[in-house]
C-alpha cells in the first residue's frame, strides 16, 4: 500500500510535469522578447512571456489548439499546438503594424484572416481613450457611425446598419430592437478586448441575415493568477461633463479562473462648438459583467452573465415639422448641475441581460463547441412621464453547436445555430405588435491552406420562421447563403479574393410597424408582403508591405436584389408625423473601394504614419438614384509618436494625432440634404504619473469644427444639429 | 493585502454607485402645457403643475383641457377644450 501511494504520488508529479506547456519567445537575431501576448484562443487564456522570453503554463493544452503569439512592434504568429512539439517561437521586429486590418496572421473568431476580409480592432484600453468606442472602431476604413451626440451611437459598414449588420458579443447574436437608428449598441467597452469586423456577407458561422457584415466583440481572455489583479479607472470628459468610472478583477487558481468588471458613467447634454448645450443628450449607464471558466482535461466550460442599463436621453425632440425648429429652443446656453443630469423626456429605458454558456471539447484533431446562450433586451421609450410610448421586451435564445476538425491542410467546420425569438408588449399602444420567430440553420465551411496558396469555401442553409397572431401573419422563409474565397501569396504580396452570397428574412418591425415612433419622429408602417432580401458580395484585397511601408488596396461591389428600405412618403399622421413606410427596391448596388497605407520613416523610429481612404457609391437601379443616407467618403490619418525611449522626466509614452477628413456629400434621394465637406482633428497624450497609473490627456475636436456628419441622427432636425465642439478629456487608469 | 482593501473600496463604490440613484419616493410633480398649432409654430398654454395620480390622468389618453381665450407672447390662442397636453420639459436656460 504504502509503495502504492508513492508511485501514485510520483506518477502525480510526473503528471503535473508532463501537463506543464514552456515556451521561449524570441526576435531574429535570437533576443529574448519579454511582455509578448501568449493568448490560448481555444482555452481563452492570456500569458506572458518573462524577461527571458520564456512562458510556462500548467494547464494542459490539447493537440491542435492555436496559441497567438503577439506584441506591438512585432510579426504576430499562430502556432498549431503539438504535444512535445519545440515551442521556440520567432518573432520579426516590425516598424509598422497592420494588425487592424487582416494583415497580421492572428487567431480570429469569425475565420482565417487570409481567407477572408476579417478587420479587427483592439479594444483593451478603449476606456482610457478620449473617444466612445463607437468612434474608435469608426476609425476603420469603410466604418462609420450614426450617432446624436455620445449617448446614441451605432456602427456602420460599407453604408449598411441595423438589422445588415449583425452584432455578436462572445457568441450571442445581440438583439436589441435594432431596426431603428436611435436604438444604440446596447452595451459598453467594459471588459471587452476586441472587436472582429467582417465586412460583407462573408461569415457563414455566424452570419445567418448578415447581408452587411457581422460585428464580434469578445471579452477579456482570462488569466492564470493566483492573486487578484485588476484596474480601476476613470474618465472625464467636458463635453457632456461625462464622469466614467470602471473596475475589472481577474483571479485564478488550478482550473478555476473568474473576471469580472463593472461601470458607472453619468453625462450631462453636451456642447456644440457655438458653447450651447444640446438639451436632453444626456445618459446614464450602469453595467456588470463576469465570467468563469471551469478546465478539466479535454473539457472546458464558460459562464457568463452580463448587465448593462441606460437612460438614454433623445434630443432634438420636437412636435413640430423638423426642418422649421430653431436650434435655440433646443439647446440650453450653460449646464445647470442640479438640473441637466437628471432624467428627463423623451428617454429610452434600456435593460440588457445576457446569459452564456459555452463548453469545449477538444479531440486530437478536433475541437466541439457548444453554446447556449440568452438575451433579453428591454426597451422602454417614454415621451410622457407617467405612460411609456412603448414598452418592449425582446427576448432571444440561441443554440449553437459546432465541430471544427484540423487535417493537415484542411480545417473543416461543420455546425448548427438555431434561436427562438419573442418580442412582447407591456402597453396598448404599441409600433411593432408581439411576434415569434424561430430560425434553424446549418452550415459548413471548408479551409485549405498550403504554402503560397488558400481557398476556402461554405454553405449556409436557413430557415426562418415568423408569426404574429395580432397581425395573423405566419410565415416560412428558407435561404441558402453560400461563400468562397482564394489567395496567393508571393513573398511580401498578397491577394485575395472572396465572394459571398446572404440572405436575410424582413424583420418584424419590417413587417409590422403600425405608429408612432418618437424616438425618430415619425409615423413608421411596416409591409407584411415583403420578402427576402439577397445580397451578392465581390470583394478583392491586395496587400503589400516592408519594413517601412504597408499598403492594403480594397475594392468591392455588393448587388443586393429585394432591399427592404424604409423610405419618406408625403402624408403625414394627424398633421405632426411624417409617415414612412417600408417598402423593397428589385436591385441596389453599393461599391468602392478602401485603401490602407502604412508608413514609417526609417530615420524617425519613433513616428507612425497611418491613413486609410474610404470610398463608396451606391444606386438604386429602380430609379437611377442613389441610396438615402450613403456615407460620405472619408480620409482618416492617425500619427503616433512614441516618447517611451526618450528621458523627459515624467515616463511619456505617445503623443498621438487623428484627423478625419470627410469628403461633402451631394449624392443625396429626395428629402435627404447635402453634407458640407469636414475636418476633425483629436489629439492625445498617454503618460505614466507613476509606475501602474496609465494617463491620457486629449482634446477632441480641436479646431472646434462646426459639422453635422452625413449619417446624424439629429441632421434634419434645425438644418443639423452639429456634433460636439471642443473638449478635454482626461483618463486616469491604475493597474493592480 | 493593500492591493485586495483598494479593490474592495472601488467595488463598494461602485455596487454605491448602482444603489444610491434609485428612484425616490416622493411625488412626481411636472408642469403641464396644451400644445396649440399656431400659424408660426407651436404655441404653449401652460395649464399648471400636475403631480401623482393627477399627472397620470393628464397624461392619460383621452384626457382633455379647457381654456378660456389666452394670449401668449402675441400670439391668440380661442378659448375651447384641448387634448394636445404636453407634459415634458424643454430647454429654457
Amino acid at each position: 500500500m504504502k509503495k502504492f501511494l508513492i508511485s501514485s504520488f510520483l506518477m502525480m508529479n510526473i503528471f503535473t510535469l508532463y501537463s506543464q506547456t514552456k515556451g521561449i519567445v524570441l526576435d531574429a537575431y535570437n533576443i529574448p522578447i519579454n511582455e509578448v501576448n501568449i493568448f490560448f484562443s481555444d482555452q481563452n487564456i492570456l500569458i506572458y512571456s518573462n524577461e527571458d522570453g520564456e512562458f510556462v503554463t500548467e494547464i494542459d493544452i490539447p493537440n491542435n489548439s492555436y496559441i497567438n503569439f503577439y506584441k506591438y512592434g512585432y510579426s504576430s504568429k499562430i502556432f498549431k499546438y503539438k504535444s512535445g512539439a519545440d515551442l521556440k517561437i520567432i518573432l520579426d521586429e516590425l516598424h509598422i503594424n497592420l494588425d487592424e486590418i487582416g494583415v497580421a496572421e492572428s487567431f480570429n473568431m469569425l475565420g482565417n484572416s487570409k481567407l477572408t476580409s476579417i478587420d479587427k480592432k483592439s479594444l483593451d484600453d478603449d476606456f482610457s481613450s478620449s473617444s466612445t468606442m463607437i468612434e474608435n472602431i469608426a476609425q476603420l476604413a469603410g466604418v462609420d457611425a450614426i450617432s446624436s451626440g455620445t449617448g446614441i451611437q451605432k456602427l456602420v459598414v460599407r453604408g449598411l446598419s441595423g438589422m445588415r449588420v449583425v452584432t455578436y458579443l462572445n457568441g450571442m447574436k445581440i438583439e436589441n430592437q435594432q431596426w431603428a437608428n436611435d436604438h444604440g449598441l446596447g452595451f459598453t467597452d467594459l471588459g471587452l478586448y476586441e472587436v472582429e469586423l467582417i465586412k460583407g456577407s462573408s461569415a457563414l458561422k455566424y452570419g445567418g441575415e448578415a447581408v452587411g457584415g457581422v460585428i464580434y466583440f469578445k471579452d477579456n481572455p482570462f488569466v492564470i493568477s493566483k492573486v487578484i489583479s485588476g484596474y480601476i479607472s476613470t474618465k472625464f470628459n467636458n463635453s457632456n461633463f461625462l464622469s466614467g468610472n470602471q473596475i475589472g478583477l481577474k483571479w485564478s487558481k488550478n482550473n478555476f479562473f473568474i473576471n469580472f468588471h463593472a461601470q458607472y458613467s453619468l453625462a450631462s447634454d453636451y456642447r456644440l462648438p457655438n458653447s450651447t448645450y444640446l438639451f436632453n443628450s444626456r445618459y446614464r449607464n450602469r453595467a456588470i459583467k463576469f465570467s468563469i471558466a471551469n478546465r478539466k482535461n479535454n473539457m472546458q466550460n464558460i459562464f457568463r452573465y452580463q448587465y448593462n442599463g441606460d437612460e438614454v436621453g433623445i434630443p432634438a425632440h420636437t412636435h413640430e415639422n423638423l426642418e422649421n425648429v430653431n436650434i435655440d429652443d433646443i439647446t440650453n446656453s450653460n449646464i445647470d448641475f442640479s438640473q441637466d443630469y437628471k432624467v428627463t423626456r423623451p428617454t429610452q429605458f434600456i435593460d440588457n441581460h445576457l446569459l452564456v454558456y459555452e463548453n469545449n471539447y477538444f479531440l486530437n484533431k478536433s475541437k466541439l463547441s457548444f453554446h447556449l446562450g440568452h438575451f433579453i433586451n428591454n426597451l422602454k421609450e417614454y415621451e410622457k412621464w407617467t405612460i411609456p410610448a412603448f414598452d418592449m421586451v425582446l427576448s432571444n435564445t440561441q443554440i449553437r453547436a459546432n465541430t471544427r476538425t484540423n487535417l493537415d491542410y484542411f480545417t473543416i467546420n461543420i455546425g448548427a445555430q438555431a434561436g427562438i425569438m419573442k418580442n412582447e408588449n407591456n402597453t396598448i399602444e404599441r409600433l411593432i405588435p408581439d411576434a415569434n420567430t424561430n430560425d434553424l440553420g446549418f452550415y459548413t465551411t471548408l479551409d485549405y491552406e498550403r504554402k503560397k496558396f488558400g481557398l476556402s469555401a461554405g454553405f449556409r442553409l436557413d430557415y426562418k420562421k415568423i408569426d404574429s397572431e395580432e397581425q395573423n401573419y405566419d410565415k416560412l422563409f428558407s435561404a441558402l447563403s453560400s461563400s468562397a474565397g482564394v489567395y496567393f501569396k508571393q513573398q511580401s504580396h498578397l491577394l485575395r479574393l472572396t465572394y459571398s452570397g446572404a440572405f436575410r428574412a424582413p424583420h418584424f418591425a419590417e413587417l409590422f410597424a403600425d405608429g408612432i415612433h418618437h424616438g425618430t419622429n415619425r409615423y413608421e408602417l411596416g409591409d407584411t408582403d415583403l420578402e427576402l432580401e439577397k445580397g451578392y458580395q465581390l470583394d478583392l484585397k491586395y496587400q503589400w508591405s516592408n519594413d517601412h511601408f504597408g499598403l492594403v488596396i480594397n475594392p468591392f461591389t455588393h448587388n443586393i436584389f429585394d432591399f427592404i428600405s424604409i423610405n419618406p412618403t408625403d402624408s403625414l399622421y394627424d398633421n405632426n408625423y411624417k409617415i414612412f413606410d417600408y417598402t423593397q427596391f428589385n436591385k441596389v448596388n453599393l461599391s468602392g473601394f478602401e485603401m490602407n497605407f502604412h508608413f514609417h520613416p526609417h530615420s524617425i523610429h519613433s513616428l507612425h504614419f497611418e491613413q486609410s481612404y474610404s470610398f463608396i457609391k451606391t444606386k438604386n437601379y429602380d430609379n437611377n438614384k442613389v441610396l438615402a443616407l450613403t456615407p460620405s467618403n472619408k480620409i482618416k490619418t492617425g500619427v503616433k509618436f512614441e516618447l517611451e525611449e526618450y528621458n523627459l522626466g515624467i515616463k511619456f509614452k505617445a503623443v498621438s494625432l487623428y484627423h478625419l477628413y470627410s469628403f461633402a456629400q451631394e449624392k443625396v434621394v429626395e428629402n435627404e440634404t447635402v453634407t458640407d465637406a469636414y475636418n476633425v482633428l483629436n489629439i492625445a497624450l498617454s503618460f505614466k504619473l507613476f509606475k501602474q497609473l496609465n494617463t491620457v490627456l486629449g482634446i477632441n475636436n480641436l479646431l472646434n469644427e462646426e459639422y453635422v456628419p452625413h449619417l446624424s441622427r439629429v441632421k434634419v432636425v434645425g438644418g443639423g444639429i452639429p456634433n460636439p465642439g471642443r473638449s478635454f478629456t482626461i483618463n486616469l487608469k491604475y493597474e493592480l | 493585502m493593500k492591493k485586495t482593501n483598494l479593490l474592495t473600496v472601488a467595488t463598494l463604490c461602485l455596487a454605491f454607485a448602482f444603489t444610491s440613484c434609485s428612484k425616490s419616493d416622493s411625488v412626481e410633480c411636472h408642469e403641464c402645457h396644451i400644445a396649440f398649432d399656431g400659424a408660426n409654430g407651436e404655441i404653449e398654454v401652460e395649464i399648471g403643475e400636475f403631480c401623482g395620480a393627477a399627472l397620470e390622468d393628464v397624461e392619460a389618453p383621452g384626457y382633455s383641457h379647457t381654456i378660456e381665450l389666452t394670449v401668449v407672447d402675441g400670439d391668440t390662442v380661442p378659448a375651447g377644450t384641448y387634448s394636445e397636453i404636453h407634459c415634458e420639459e424643454h430647454a429654457d436656460h
